[in-house]
């Protein structure tokens, strides 16, 4: 037993002695959170940013989540793990008045941009960052099939909303008229935001995210008690289920709406199925888009601004192409994106395009409202609880 | 008679109870395991529903080839930071523990006692300094950095089992070999250690476990593409807006065979460093 | 590392001076990686984020603060605040690990296979936290979960557990069981080992009770093993993180949060590091007084 220890430790050691190590490249590195078929789709950008310049680059994936942890300790010891990072723009904001963040000053035309896309990562008239595609959150999503098997229609007015709903509800083998998407929380944060624009206007959208008016206010609160709530008291609005399978059962015929944003066409398998409409007297609507930064802290400092601006151009027009984003470079033509995606873009039209609540507020705001929703989701009957807690947060 | 026939049917009901205790102990992992070979949409209604079942490899071989995140890859480097990471907290700690199983100086119990209650510390506490550190040593994403910190980490409670260990030994044959002029150092390597070899297997297994294990400290210190190690790339196999529970599920299984193989062969001496806390 | 100079056994001086190097190694490794940062840590608690003693002031302001302890909860239910939910965590965590373990090793020792059982209960050992996350998601789901589906059975309206303020924490805190009972099992299973068998056949021809011969051999002989099991489980408890992190991020409102997850919302949503070091050093004091007892056992049974 002993000489077969001793065997184990000595081919260890061996091992490890033997295995190869790393050798440096001279190479930038891009860091998101896309997977999977995401990332598939944002390939070709840097492919064409490496054919165009002759700079390597690399790809790698980190959540924001885990960016939040590794970050702050890599830059109080003046480093970076990559040369651009996707991050939430509140987070790049907040770094950059520390200093980490390279200044991208005109670097970019904000001209060429559609209104406000680069004003979550400016600090005064410096600019810290550069500004990706976004999403659009329209509103809900139906099957086309669905509604015409059923006899049912995209409601014109709240009242027939709520109609539908309760018809939906009805339908035996429903299991609720609609599906609650929930992520880490903000599938249900984007559908908070779509009544809040709806009902009390785009103005308290900002007004919420500059903390000009309470979340208590009586304008805000009754959003909630007036439309959120008794939607939810009624149990037109599922649990919250983790919202890849949500998609999956509401496709399969057990809900009959599903909020989501615009991505959802990618994820169907037959997108010429789809319907969407947004919420009756709607007058605004999410447009989200990405963000990144270059760290103070990278090797190569002009390679780096150089990316960040090929991807705030030219990089979103080959990232549309592959459809499911919609451009911030007002310099994309129509022409360029997939059908559905031009549907989605004329949505867009007539309305207020807002950026993400959440998503602009971030720090711990974000997360607690994430967590306040998915309570007000199972136990509606303690909004006045949620509001106080929100407020509480904000201050 | 009805006595044994009243013995028989305890028996019976003691191997039911504990065949269902192990049946409710598994039932988790079936979970992900069954989301891991079957396509999504046929386990959204629940895994143990099985109307259709079309089993496939391709999650174990999309997990393991990501292009990304790629958890073969990740494997290769765990085994990296484990395999050093183990021997080193074991040597340093071992040759500590003798000198407190054996030698005696001012300060040596108190000593020992917080050593041993640094074992207590939650890791989250210090993630900043000990960045900070790293970061100062120029170790930082790389392998010797990590490794020395989970060899800090793993030294408090190796020493604790090692010297309980030595403490045990005769101390006879020691003396015997002082009396024949042998030095201390060659006391220990000649005939401690050899005598010493299962501790040093079980203190081995766990810390190996422990190392594999690890996603806190992995996440502060480790960070390139090529560097990242399994645990590391399981939460990666998931994208922002789209998540493959199939290729997730497989990715946390085969992360989860090295504990299992290593626990498999090493069985004995594990359990013996889990009941270490017990034994004096 | 003060030698002491006169060694029993006569060494000589020399030799006894070689001897700083076995403690050398360890020693420098605990200084820069542990006890350096730890202290770091407590000294970060007792300043404001300007850099400014203010010694216990942090800890009068976060502890009254309702993620901490939120007394409202009593009125209204869950969240109770993540310091009394940690309280509640022990509170039925303890008790449960105790009394599984010990009946999962008496039962398991008089079952054939009861090998193999250990050794798959025991696979909860071995996961990696990031993976028993995973699990416990998969577990509790209201519709790809198998326990809700399993309590829908008795009644139970199916619902993802997690999601819910009144069953969050008690979700987690049986899924922590899952993962964490095996270590006392194990333990018991040792301590059975060494109770020598002519106790029981002592008491068997006394004619005393199966449950007799628990209760009033079995228990007793076993309480080091216990002293050990509530230590450690204590700790467990104490650290515990990465399971509400990937199952709940201790939602919904707050209805699961623990200790060491409001550290790291203090720490890298909040970046308010003084904030965060002062729960660290409260987990810290909490830990040491716990495991006190257990070390000044070990200290006895050597002098």
């Amino acid at each position: 037993m002993r000489r077969k220890i001793l065997i184990v430790f000595l081919v260890a050691l061996v091992a490890i002695c033997s295995l190869p190590g790393v050798a440096a490249e001279k190479k930038l590195t891009v860091i998101s959170g896309w997977s999977g078929p995401e990332m598939d789709a944002f390939m070709p950008v840097l492919e064409a940013f490496e054919k165009e310049t002759g700079i390597d680059v690399d790809y790698q994936i980190y959540r924001a989540e885990d960016l939040a942890v590794l970050l702050p300790a890599q830059f109080d010891a003046k480093t970076a793990p990559a040369d651009v990072i996707f991050m939430w723009a509140w987070f790049i904001a907040k770094h950059a008045e520390d200093g980490h963040v390279l200044d991208m000053t005109g670097y970019l035309n904000e001209a060429d941009f559609i209104p406000g896309a680069l004003d979550p990562v400016k600090s005064g008239d410096k600019l810290y960052g550069g500004v990706y595609t976004g999403k659009v959150k329209p509103g809900f999503w139906y099957r086309k099939s669905f509604f015409e098997k059923h006899g049912l229609e995209a409601p014109k007015t709240w009242t027939e909303f709520t109609a539908l709903c309760s018809k939906i509800q009805r339908i035996s083998g429903i299991k609720a008229a609609i599906a609650s998407g929930n992520g880490v929380g903000w599938p249900l944060s984007d559908i908070t935001e779509h009544f809040i624009a709806s009902y009390a206007g785009p103005d308290i959208t900002h007004a919420l995210i500059d903390k000009k008016i309470s979340w208590q206010d009586p304008v805000v609160a009754s959003v909630f008690k007036d439309k959120l709530v008794p939607l939810l008291k009624a149990g037109y609005f599922s649990e919250p289920i983790e919202w890849t399978m949500a998609a999956d059962l509401w496709w399969g015929g057990e809900y009959g709406l599903f909020f989501m944003g615009s991505w959802i066409t990618g994820m169907v398998e037959d997108p010429d199925d789809l319907g969407v409409f947004s919420l009756p007297d709607c007058k605004g609507i999410v447009f989200a888009p990405d963000y990144a930064f270059a760290p103070a802290y990278t090797k190569y400092p002009e390679e780096a601004k150089r990316l960040l601006a090929f991807l705030s151009t030219k990089g979103q027009e080959i990232q549309v192409t592959a459809g499911g984003h919609i451009s911030t470079y007002a310099k994309v033509p129509l022409s360029v994106y997939p059908a559905v995606d031009r549907e989605v873009a004329a949505l867009l039209e007539g309305v207020v395009a807002l950026p993400d609540l959440d998503d602009t507020i971030g720090g711990e705001w974000q997360p607690a409202f994430w967590d306040q929703l998915k309570l007000l989701w199972v136990s509606p009957g303690r909004v006045d609880e949620v509001l106080e807690t929100l407020q509480r947060k904000a201050e | 008679m009805r006595m044994a026939g009243q013995k028989t049917s305890r028996t019976i009901m003691l191997h039911l109870v504990a065949w269902l205790l192990a049946l409710i102990w598994l039932v988790p992992f079936l979970g992900v395991f069954m989301a891991s070979i079957r396509p999504l949409s046929e386990i959204s209604r629940g895994w143990w529903k099985f109307a259709t079942f079309t089993p496939t490899f391709k999650n174990y071989v999309g997990a393991w080839n990501h292009p990304a995140a790629p958890i073969s890859r990740g494997m290769m480097n765990s085994l990296k930071v484990a395999i050093p990471g183990t021997i080193f907290p074991v040597l340093a700690a071992s040759v500590a523990a003798y000198g407190f199983a054996r030698f005696s100086f001012r300060g040596r119990d108190f000593l020992f006692i917080v050593i041993v209650a640094l074992m207590t510390l939650p890791q989250q506490m210090i993630a900043v300094p000990l960045f900070r550190i790293i970061n100062k040593l120029g170790a930082v994403d790389s392998y010797v950095g990590l490794m020395v910190v989970h060899s800090a980490w793993g030294i408090p409670w190796i020493l604790y089992f090692m010297r309980n260990y030595f403490s045990a030994l005769p101390v006879e044959v020691e003396e015997a070999a002082k009396v024949d002029g042998a030095s201390d150092w060659r006391i220990f390597l000649q005939i401690v250690m050899p005598m010493a070899l299962p501790a040093v297997a079980s203190s081995s297994v766990l810390q190996f476990m422990w190392v594999w294990s690890d996603f806190f400290l992995a996440l502060i210190l480790i960070y390139s593409p090529t560097k990242l190690l399994a645990t590391q790339r399981v939460p990666l196999l998931r994208g922002v807006y789209h998540v493959d529970w199939g290729i997730l599920a497989a990715g946390s299984i085969i992360v989860m065979t090295v504990p299992i193989i290593v626990f498999v062969l090493m069985q004995r001496y594990y359990i013996r460093g889990m009941v270490g806390w017990v034994s004096k | 590392m003060p030698v002491s100079g006169t060694c029993p056994g006569g060494d000589s001086v020399g030799q006894t001076r070689g001897r700083i190097f076995f403690f050398l190694p360890a020693l420098i490794l605990l200084a820069a990686f542990v006890v350096y940062p730890v202290i770091n840590t407590v000294w970060l608690s007792f300043q404001t984020p300007e850099g400014e003693f203010s010694f216990l002031k942090n800890y009068a302001e976060i502890l009254s603060e309702p993620e901490l302890v939120d007394l409202r909860g009593f009125k209204r239910g869950f969240p109770y605040g993540a310091l009394i939910h940690n309280i509640m965590w022990i509170v039925i965590h303890l008790p449960l690990t105790v009394m599984l373990g010990l009946i999962l090793a008496v039962i398991l020792r008089d079952v054939k296979g009861g090998a193999v059982i250990k050794s798959i209960i025991f696979l909860g050992m071995v996961t990696p936290m990031v993976v028993g996350g995973i699990i416990l998601r998969f577990l509790f789901d209201g519709s790809v979960g198998i326990l809700p589906s399993f309590l829908n059975l008795f009644g139970i309206t199916r619902r993802t557990l997690t999601a819910h303020p009144d069953t969050a924490l008690f979700a987690l805190i049986l899924g922590s069981l899952w993962l964490w009972t095996p270590f006392s099992m194990v333990l018991y299973s040792a301590g059975l080992e060494t109770i020598p068998e002519y106790v029981y056949e002592a008491a068997v021809i006394d004619g005393a009770s199966p449950l007799r011969i628990f209760f009033l051999i079995t228990v007793p002989l076993l309480r080091p093993v216990t002293g050990v099991v509530i230590t450690m489980t204590f700790l467990w408890v104490l650290k515990i993180f990465d399971i509400v992190y990937v199952a709940t991020m201790g939602g919904p409102g707050g209805a699961s949060n623990v200790l060491a997850l409001q550290m790291y919302m203090y720490a890298f949503r909040q970046f308010n590091a003084n904030a965060a070091a002062v729960v660290a050093t409260f987990l810290m004091i909490v830990a040491l007084i716990v495991s006190i007892p257990t070390f000044r056992a070990l200290r006895g049974d050597e002098a």
